[in-house]
């Protein structure tokens, strides 16, 4: 194989791996936030990109505000998600979350089946069908607009994180639940501001990558679940992790394509995911910490 | 601590139901009706190995779909290609649903929290992709078809009643089984778990080992249900052992409700008959019915969200509400 033909490989590699941190991102808050795993995460990314492409087809509105409205009103959804399935159940059992999400998952990709229809729907190129040659490589226009994206995203929470109040007190619910509620942290509004932001950034990587993928009310699973693998890979509940376990899926997965065949190439995901749990479940970033009775 | 007295109501209520179902081929000849219940009565058997996981081991499995996938298309492939008995066919089931459990159960089970329903979605989702892929196993995405009916030495059951009396035969079979299980010492020990597990522990109960045995008896329950499945129905594809299978097996057992064994069976025939609501209400429309399928996804969604908010206990308590306040009454 040639250098131009492993740089492509390596280019869409980087651009499903940009996509896999911005879902695996989501995950790692939600879970920072209650100790349980969002299996609705897919579902926003689905929303993100089916209710853009809603605003830009029904509403008439103009690309850049109709991705806008997606990503706002899902952030709504999650958030309203949140407070009306999540909160009632008081004890905040993480068993109960993880199945009240599965619940979840199914319900708004059934709602999105009778608002939006069956079929795949598509938005436009977000500035045309352009692309740039680097050394002989293919770079299209929409991966930069997805690199950008994630970027953007990734800067954005890196700031929230370290630089606001509430970044520090999502961080401390995220070290001690119990003791971070004994400092007057409201937890129960840190939990409601981890989906909203899981929410957003599904959203984000959705309404970015339907101009080249399309989109339909059913693909939220498949996407959830490799987030959640590059989420395991790189170790649940760091943010740094989250998208160092994106990138490497993403190439892992492109080298695959490369290398062996594209036949099994949904199933390598799945391989790492199994594979992470079974030998280094802390991730490759995480520390390994004994549990205490 | 002894045996526990046996209520005569219960054994009396038991002993009517069993006669109800047994009875329902000599009241209908409708291959239909038969056809959908049979069906249930497989859906019976996953439920009660996921009760026995989630109900009384507090674990849940994503990818029992995967198991009861496993269980068809290995007996279905031994019998038809192969030229096995039906019966070998239901033990390769078993053999390697049990053995594919213990292999997931160990490395996951070990860890403390929900590492579980992580692997088995993983899991389901690979077994997926290798049944339409695996195309000179499984048949790729078009399945198998003509699958022999189940059949012992020379007599094949090839009547709808025979495949219902079959089927819900081998479910009492399993209840009957899980409940003596229950009733057991490791019964208790999975019940210590389910309160406490620094409780559990402290009484010396080999946590791991325990969660361990329970999976593999819930995965080797998918099996068997495949294995009758693919006879049955005579005809196996990939989109009968999807995510949304096992997302709706855990709908079955969450409505159920823990420590129990009749209220997840309860469930498992109330959610089994939503798509097939007209087998059982003859006088409804095809519109009614199309307008039921539509939404059946809604329906399982909202019931496992309703149920975990506000019935944690689900149709098990209120069945145990009922019977106490019967009691009180007295």
């Amino acid at each position: 194989m040639g250098t131009t033909e492993l740089l492509q490989f390596a280019l869409a590699g980087l651009k499903n791996g940009s996509i896999y941190a911005l879902v695996a991102l989501g995950f790692t808050l939600v879970y920072a936030a209650t100790g349980a795993i969002n299996f609705a995460q897919g579902e926003f990314y689905m929303l993100g990109g089916m209710l853009s492409v809603w605003a830009y087809a029904n509403l008439g509105l103009p690309l850049p505000l109709a991705g806008l409205v997606g990503v706002i009103s899902t952030a709504i959804i999650g958030g309203v998600f949140e407070l009306l399935a999540i909160r009632p159940r008081k004890d905040g059992d993480p068993l109960a979350i993880i199945i009240i999400t599965v619940g979840g998952s199914m319900l708004l990709s059934s709602m999105a089946r009778h608002q939006f229809g069956p079929t795949e729907r598509s938005l436009p190129l977000f500035s045309g069908g352009g692309s740039i040659n680097i050394f002989g490589a293919v770079l299209e226009v929409q991966t930069i607009w997805i690199l950008g994206i994630t970027g953007v995203a990734v800067v954005g929470l890196w700031y929230l994180y370290n630089r606001t109040g509430l970044g520090r007190a999502m961080r401390a619910c995220a070290v001690d639940r119990d003791a971070a509620r004994i400092v007057g942290i409201d937890t129960r509004k840190m939990v409601t501001v981890s989906f909203v932001l899981a929410a957003t950034l599904g959203a984000l990587a959705g309404m970015a990558v339907t101009p080249l993928t399309q989109t339909a009310f059913d693909v939220g699973p498949t996407v959830g679940i490799k987030g959640f693998a590059a989420a395991i890979l790189g170790g649940l509940g760091n943010p740094i992790a989250a998208v160092v376990g994106g990138l490497v899926l993403g190439m892992l997965e492109s080298m695959s394509i490369a290398f062996i065949s594209s036949t099994y190439k949904d199933a390598i995901a799945l391989i790492v995911l199994l594979g992470v749990l079974f030998v280094r479940p802390q991730g490759i970033m995480g520390r390994s910490k004994r549990e205490k009775v | 601590m002894g045996r526990t007295r046996i209520d005569m109501r219960v054994v009396v209520l038991l002993v009517l139901v069993a006669a109800v179902v047994f009875a329902v081929p000599l009241l209908t000849s409708d291959r239909y009706q038969l056809k959908v219940l049979t069906f249930v009565g497989v859906n019976v058997i996953i439920v009660t190995g996921m009760a026995l996981l989630f109900g009384y081991a507090g674990q849940v499995s994503l990818g029992h779909a995967a198991f009861y996938g496993i269980g068809a298309y290995s007996s279905a492939y031994v019998v038809t290609s192969l030229g096995w008995p039906w019966l070998a066919g239901v033990a390769t089931a078993l053999i390697l649903t049990a053995f594919g459990g213990l292999l997931l159960a160990l490395p996951s089970l070990r860890l403390r929290g929900h590492y579980l329903a992580m692997a088995t979605l993983g899991f389901g989702e690979i077994m997926r992709v290798v049944f339409v892929e695996a195309s000179s196993l499984t048949g790729g995405p078009d399945g198998l078809s003509g699958i022999p009916y189940p059949s012992f030495g020379g007599f094949e059951i090839d009547t709808a009643g025979g495949n219902y009396w079959l089927v819900w035969g081998t479910a009492a079979l399993c209840l009957a089984l899980s409940a003596n299980l229950v009733r057991s010492r490791s019964g208790r020990a999975m019940r210590a778990l389910h309160g406490s597990e620094s409780g559990a522990l402290a009484c010396g109960i080999d946590l791991t080992a325990v969660k361990v045995r329970v999976f593999v008896l819930s995965a080797a329950l998918a099996g068997l249900a495949g294995a009758l499945y693919a006879h049955v129905v005579g005809f196996i594809s990939p989109s009968t052992f999807s995510l949304h299978v096992s997302v709706v097996i855990v709908a079955m057992a969450v409505l159920g409700g823990t420590r129990s064994l009749a209220g997840p069976a309860l469930a498992a025939v109330l959610l089994s008959l939503i798509p097939f609501a007209d087998a059982v209400l003859p006088g409804l429309s095809r519109s009614a019915l199309d307008t039921i399928q539509e939404y059946q996804e809604d329906v399982y969604g909202l019931t496992i969200i309703a149920v975990m908010l506000f019935m944690p206990a689900g149709l098990a308590g209120v069945i145990r509400g009922i019977s106490k306040r019967g009691r009180r009454a007295e």
